[in-house]
């Protein structure tokens, strides 16, 4: 027979696995055992709201790949990964990530990429528009950008460049860019959370 | 050990449940320039839950690294035990066996190591707020940004306060939407004990917001 506090805990429990599945659907209504404290309702709504998933810069992301690619390119060449921070195995390139297409992306440094998209200008170029991380896989979490750019105007202003394409899930990258020129967004925002960061991206749309 | 669900699946036993990031893990096997796929997937989740845990944008950047060098390095150490997960954690329902991923559970337990060790080497080095470390950029709406901040603060305060092994259950939870079964293989605990981990920590963080609630109507009517 279960005690008085695994009962607890199962509801608890219980109430988590629905407050993250109305998350995912989007909807508002939470189903709720009556027996749940609701001091205990409050705390997970809270948690759920503030602990927000944090991203790393771009440029990290990027640097990290290009390492990755150099030490499996080490991998496959049958030597150790511990000596990839030395480079790339002579006489290759390191791989950057493929476009849906199958074509590189980038294969060669693009100066203009490292710069934040937003920070010059709505105007993207084709080749820092080809360097912006894929998001479609990612989960519809609000997120803010970590790296050493938090504390730099120009890194916050890519945080909430971030943000915003989260909160903006539909359409391709081509309406992006033509909303990101045009200093606009058509889309509303889908929960309460999106309005939030909607409203702390009033300096992109 | 043998790779279960495959010599199972090849026995024709029965159906072999599927790792949901089976298809990327065989792929960077077979080709390691591939697991640029499990990394853009899983980047977002390490780097949080190693910024969560360290506090320190620049100490989750080393951490994250790590993890992922170790992942690439172990890869071909994987094993994909779906039905031997599922058998020892008896998930509570049906979604949540269809979505299980082995990849991710050992992706975070290499993480929890690494992060540990971190902590372990940076004991003396004093570490930043949360709230801090979480610091937005100015917006235009005042009213709206005040309440973000509010709620993110109030949050991670809570957070922080929290014993190391509830905070830990409640990032994998909240943050990187864990299950219970997934939370106790990555933190090698029953499920029961992560729900009780779960449940308590949610309990200090109600006490928590009613003692500020109740400060801050002091503060109020002083």
């Amino acid at each position: 027979m279960l005690g008085h506090g695994t009962r607890d805990a199962r509801r608890t429990e219980r109430y988590l696995d629905g407050l993250m599945a109305a998350d995912d659907r989007r909807a508002h209504e939470v189903p709720v055992d009556a027996d749940l404290d609701p001091a205990i309702r409050l705390a997970a709504r809270e948690l759920r709201s503030g602990l927000i998933r944090v991203h790393p810069s771009f440029r990290f992301e990027d640097a990290l790949a290009t390492r990755l690619a150099a030490g499996a390119l080490r991998l496959r060449a049958g030597l150790p990964l511990d000596d990839a921070n030395a480079g790339p195995v002579p006489g290759t390139l390191a791989q950057f990530r493929r476009s849906e297409s199958g074509t590189d992306m980038a294969a060669a440094p693009d100066p203009e990429a490292s710069a934040t998209p937003v920070a010059r200008g709505h105007a993207l170029s084709p080749a820092a528009w080809r360097r912006l991380p894929d998001m479609s896989n990612r989960p519809s979490r609000p997120l803010i950008v970590g790296g050493v750019g938090v504390a730099s105007a120009a890194i916050s202003i890519g945080a909430v460049y971030v943000a915003w394409r989260h909160s903006h899930t539909a359409s391709g990258r081509m309406g992006r860019a033509a909303r990101a020129a045009h200093g606009r967004s058509t889309h509303p925002s889908h929960s309460r959370r999106a309005g939030v960061i909607n409203g702390i991206l009033g300096v992109v749309s | 050990m043998s790779r279960s669900v495959l010599g199972r699946a090849e026995e024709g036993a029965r159906p072999a449940r599927l790792d949901r990031d089976r298809g990327l893990v065989e792929a960077a096997r077979r080709d390691p320039s591939r697991f640029d796929a499990l990394y853009r997937k899983y980047l977002a989740q390490v780097y949080s839950y190693a910024f969560y845990e360290l506090r320190d944008h620049h100490a989750a950047e080393d951490a994250t690294e790590r993890v992922f060098m170790q992942a690439l390095a172990g890869l071909p150490r994987f094993e994909e035990r779906v039905d031997a997960f599922i058998a020892s954690r008896a998930p509570a329902n049906p979604a949540e066996a269809a979505d299980i991923s082995t990849f991710r559970v050992w992706l975070f337990r290499i993480a929890r190591n690494v992060v540990a060790n971190e902590r372990r080497r940076d004991r003396r080095r004093p570490v930043s707020s949360l709230e801090a470390a979480a610091e937005l950029s100015a917006p235009d709406d005042v009213v709206d940004t005040a309440t973000t901040r509010e709620a993110v603060s109030e949050a991670w305060q809570a957070v922080a306060r929290l014993p190391e092994d509830r905070r830990r259950a409640v990032i994998l939870r909240f943050v990187d939407e864990m299950s219970t079964s997934e939370i106790a293989a990555v933190l090698d605990r029953s499920e029961g004990a992560v729900r009780v981990l779960l449940h308590r920590a949610l309990r200090s963080v109600a006490d928590d917001l009613a003692s500020g609630e109740r400060s801050g109507r002091r503060g109020r009517l002083s």
